[in-house]
């Protein structure tokens, strides 16, 4: 199957951002942040080419998570919390393969909180893009793990006593390689940053502030995102400096940094590629899988 | 002279017990004799009890026999800790360490008179010839080669091997400790003649190994490229086998940072196109719930081993029970079916381990593997196996007439659809745990919904079918009947073997496929019964409740169910039986009495 399989390059052309899109039609509220993400992975995923017969899109439970359903890649909605195991799986089984995984900030950060920590350290070589919105949205508007402290909510009506999670910092600080955030308020530069994060060799982690229209709080759409947005880039950032980096990060939930935070200078081995190089070490002059008995013949 | 011994060894960890049970076998193995060897420990690392227990024959061996016939204990107080697994009888020889300063005629065995008792000062001996306590089990296996004639040659041969690497001074000096004990056994002859029958044939090669190694071995061998799991005893050492093993045939094995995350990955693989596999115990299991039900719904093939130990929770680690059949046949929301099958031995775990695989591609489904820490933690001796009249079946792939218009759950006759996988050009598709059309595209229409549920369960319809998966022995129309499974199974084989000499009619059961429940198999076995027992290892009963769920029952069919981890031996099934036909007897008597 890898031979039928084109190398990750940008073939200009040969795909548009429309051959992505499939025919499912979302069921996001009108006016929802994941209309403006899906739009720039298909714009991302044309600018990088390749075929969506060699794209999984996995995804966990939310609203953000039917997104696999509406490309055109092989994809898979699985359960709450769990998408970074069952994509890694298949980056694992099948290395040639691109890998994105997507969810909402509870899925990622609450139900699914404990399997970051593990595919950054494993270094495997997947994108996963976070839809924050800082709000359950599915099951109608409860407490997440984004949500600011003090936040109302239907399971928080006299006001949050928790502090919330910084997936920014929580990500660079377990040593991802690759951490940026976007806005659908920028969809031209949230699809270059996608885009960036798909050809980085390695774990690539993207938030994406997406206003949830229907829970989320007026400072949280599109206007008020507009006005506590300012690019990395504007700020000289330079993005081999992790130090800097996470120093940046702390603004997040009062400024809306747009940009790549860090990104790894000298990627680091992946855990997929190690496992090629372990199997075609450990496969020379081994004993055919019928003589796996052999194994237990004590002489 | 014997045709079976049965010896039983208990001592506190680092006295080297298991390791002398493991030279035991092996030397046993390497004469050519049949063994089996079990091992128990309490639940700690280093220190406590360890035991272990070694059975060796002239014949293929069953199970890992009754009453001892003889018993090593290094200290009472660790022996004692054993009561149920290293039961002894007056038909026992027992040998102690002296230096427990216990009098032979005041040893701690209440209610029993053992056929011999002898004090050795094993410690001393070791002490004086190798120089270093720690020789004490050398001592022992001396003590055993000249008492029963087992190893006398084979067991220096492996133990020098082991020890040559370390250093020359130590291999002499464990040969002393060794020469020693035999001397001893030589200058105090048992009172009765407990030598093993010489074998004239040493029936060429055999196999030495444990279910979970066996497991993990018959895996790769079915094609099985991906492991993901977490360590939880009993079942470790089947990952431990991937990860030296599966990277030569273009494996891959990850150890991940849970239960859900081991078979979270091991779905991602299956969904990637590669056979995979994970395997727990019971806490793991609950665990895997969830990520079983969707590879159920998403019909991706997927093996999950569970070794069972004694629950619930953390339970007992370390030893065996059968009480996970509830968990795994039906630890899922929804409806849904889990074929579920057994090993009853470490050589069949191959053949089970292949069909979990088989039937997981074949009807791409999630197969549990119920194995139990008996059987996983137990090596046998075994012959050599045929692997060339196993067929390896692979899952439906679509072919270019389907994927032209690719439906990946497209209702077929026999319900089950081509599967496609990531880098399948036209077979894009979205998997999914919410319910789906046929395109796979989501849906909550009721009628989808009921159509697939049905598309699910019936496409297990032939599997139920399969009497392959059952062993039957003993007279088809006898009206007496034992049901057994796992490593309980390989007691009843012995005790439907002595009660036939003892001239019941009986026959066996031995289901590998524990469900869905093949009614009309039982139904066509329970058709000559009048009483029956259903043998198992569960407080609860659970296989017996099982089957009353989905069957009716002989009225004469009874449980005989209790908690792990204390064995069953065949000698009670046995007079379990007697009393069944007691029974059966007095009401056929009734039946002759004038009715009033």
């Amino acid at each position: 199957m890898s031979a039928t399989m084109t190398p990750n390059v940008n073939t200009p052309g040969d795909f548009q951002a429309k051959d992505y899109k499939s025919d499912l039609k979302p069921i996001w509220c009108p006016g929802c942040g994941d209309y403006s993400v899906v739009q720039g992975i298909y714009r991302a995923l044309a600018a990088i080419g390749r075929p969506p017969h060699e794209i999984a899109f996995i995804s966990g439970i939310g609203c953000s998570s039917r997104i696999p359903g509406y490309t055109t890649a092989y994809g898979f909605n699985t359960v709450h919390g769990r998408a970074l195991p069952i994509a890694q799986g298949i980056k694992l089984a099948n290395p040639d393969l691109l890998v994105l995984a997507a969810g909402g900030d509870g899925d990622g950060f609450s139900i699914g909180g404990g399997h970051i920590a593990h595919l950054i350290r494993r270094n495997i070589d997947i994108t996963y893009i976070v839809m924050d919105n800082q709000i359950y949205g599915l099951t109608k508007g409860q407490l997440s793990p984004t949500s600011q402290k003090g936040r109302t909510t239907c399971t928080s009506p006299h006001g949050s006593l928790e502090n919330p999670v910084n997936p920014l910092l929580y990500v660079l600080a377990y040593g991802a390689g690759f951490v940026a955030q976007a806005s659908p308020t920028d969809l031209v530069g949230m699809a270059a940053i996608i885009e960036e994060a798909i050809r980085y060799p390695g774990f690539a982690f993207v938030n994406i502030q997406s206003p949830c229209v229907t829970y989320g709080e007026e400072a949280q759409q599109i206007k008020g995102l507009k006005a506590i947005s300012e690019t990395l880039e504007s700020l000289g950032h330079d993005p081999s400096d992790r130090l800097a980096a996470m120093n940046l990060a702390q603004n997040y939930g009062t400024k809306l940094n747009l940009g790549v935070f860090y990104r790894n200078p000298e990627p680091a081995p992946t855990y997929d590629g190690l496992v090629r190089e372990r199997q075609a070490q450990l496969s020379q002059g081994a004993p055919s899988k019928e003589r796996i008995l052999d194994l237990f013949i004590k002489k | 002279m014997r045709k079976d011994l049965v010896f039983g060894m208990a001592g506190s960890g680092g006295d080297g017990i298991v390791s002398a049970g493991d030279s035991l076998l092996q030397a046993a193995s390497a004469e050519g004799y049949h063994g089996v060897m079990t091992k128990s420990f309490g639940s700690q690392i280093r220190g406590g009890e360890s035991s272990c227990r070694v059975r060796i024959s002239t014949d293929p061996v069953l199970n890992p026999g009754g009453n001892l016939d003889v018993a090593v204990a290094l200290n009472w107080e660790d022996f004692l800790k054993f009561g149920a697994e290293l039961p002894v009888a007056g038909t026992t020889v027992v040998i102690y360490e002296a230096a427990t300063g216990v009098p032979e005629n005041q040893i701690p065995l209440v209610g029993v008179t053992p056929l011999q008792v002898i004090a050795v000062p094993i410690a001393e001996m070791a002490k004086t010839h190798a120089g270093t306590e720690r020789a004490k089990n050398t001592v022992v296996l001396g003590l055993i080669a000249g008492w029963f004639g087992i190893g006398a040659v084979a067991v220096m041969k492996g133990i020098s091997k082991k020890l040559a690497k370390k250093s020359q001074e130590l291999v002499a000096a464990n040969q002393k400790a060794f020469d020693a004990g035999m001397a001893f056994a030589k200058e105090h002859p048992l009172k009765a003649d407990m030598t093993i029958l010489p074998l004239e044939d040493k029936g060429g090669v055999k196999l030495l190994t444990d279910g979970n190694d066996m497991c993990a071995a018959a895996a790769i061998f079915a094609g099985c490229q991906f492991f993901g799991g977490y360590p939880i005893t009993p079942s470790t050492e089947i990952m431990q086998f991937f990860t030296n093993h599966v990277w030569k045939y273009g494996g891959a094995v990850l150890q991940a940072e849970d239960e859900i995350a081991g078979i979270g990955a091991a779905v991602g693989a299956s969904f990637a196109g590669k056979k995979a596999m994970t395997a727990t115990s019971g806490p793991g299991l609950s665990l895997k719930s969830e990520m079983m039900g969707l590879a159920s719904i998403a019909e991706l093939p997927l093996v999950i081993v569970d070794v069972q130990r004694g629950g619930p929770s953390t339970g007992l680690p370390t030893k065996t029970e059968q009480s996970d059949l509830f968990a795994a046949a039906f630890s899922a929301h929804g409806d849904v079916i889990r074929p579920v099958l057994a090993p009853t031995s470490v050589a069949d775990t191959f053949r089970t381990t292949i069909e979990a695989f088989n039937i997981a591609e074949y009807y791409q489904t999630p197969v549990i593997i119920l194995s139990d820490q008996e059987i996983a933690s137990r090596k046998e001796t075994l012959d050599p196996i045929d692997t060339t009249q196993f067929k390896i079946i692979d899952r439906l792939r679509p072919t270019g007439a389907d994927l032209q218009d690719y439906k990946r759950f497209k209702q077929t006759e026999n319900h089950i659809s081509p599967i496609s996988h990531p880098g399948m050009l036209g077979g894009t598709y979205l998997a999914s745990g919410i319910e789906h059309v046929e395109s796979g595209a989501p849906t909550n229409s009721g009628s989808v919904h009921a159509r697939m549920n049905d598309k699910r369960t019936k496409k297990f319809d032939p599997l139920k079918e399969r009497r392959d998966l059952f062993e039957i022995t003993g007279n088809p129309d006898a009206p007496l009947a034992l049901v057994a499974w796992g490593s309980v199974a390989g007691v009843c084989r012995e005790a439907l073997q002595m009660a036939r000499e003892q001239g019941l009619d009986v026959k066996l059961m031995v289901p590998y496929l524990l469900y869905p429940v093949a009614e009309q198999t039982y139904r066509d076995f329970f058709a000559s019964v009048q009483k029956g027992l259903v043998v198992e290892q569960s407080h609860l009963a659970q296989t017996f409740k099982v089957l009353r769920m989905h069957l009716d029952l002989p009225k004469g069919l009874q449980s005989l169910a209790r908690s792990g981890a204390n064995p069953f031996l065949p000698g009670e099934i046995v007079a379990a039986l007697h009393h069944l036909l007691a029974e059966l007897q007095r009401s056929h008597e009734g039946k002759l009495q004038p009715q009033e």
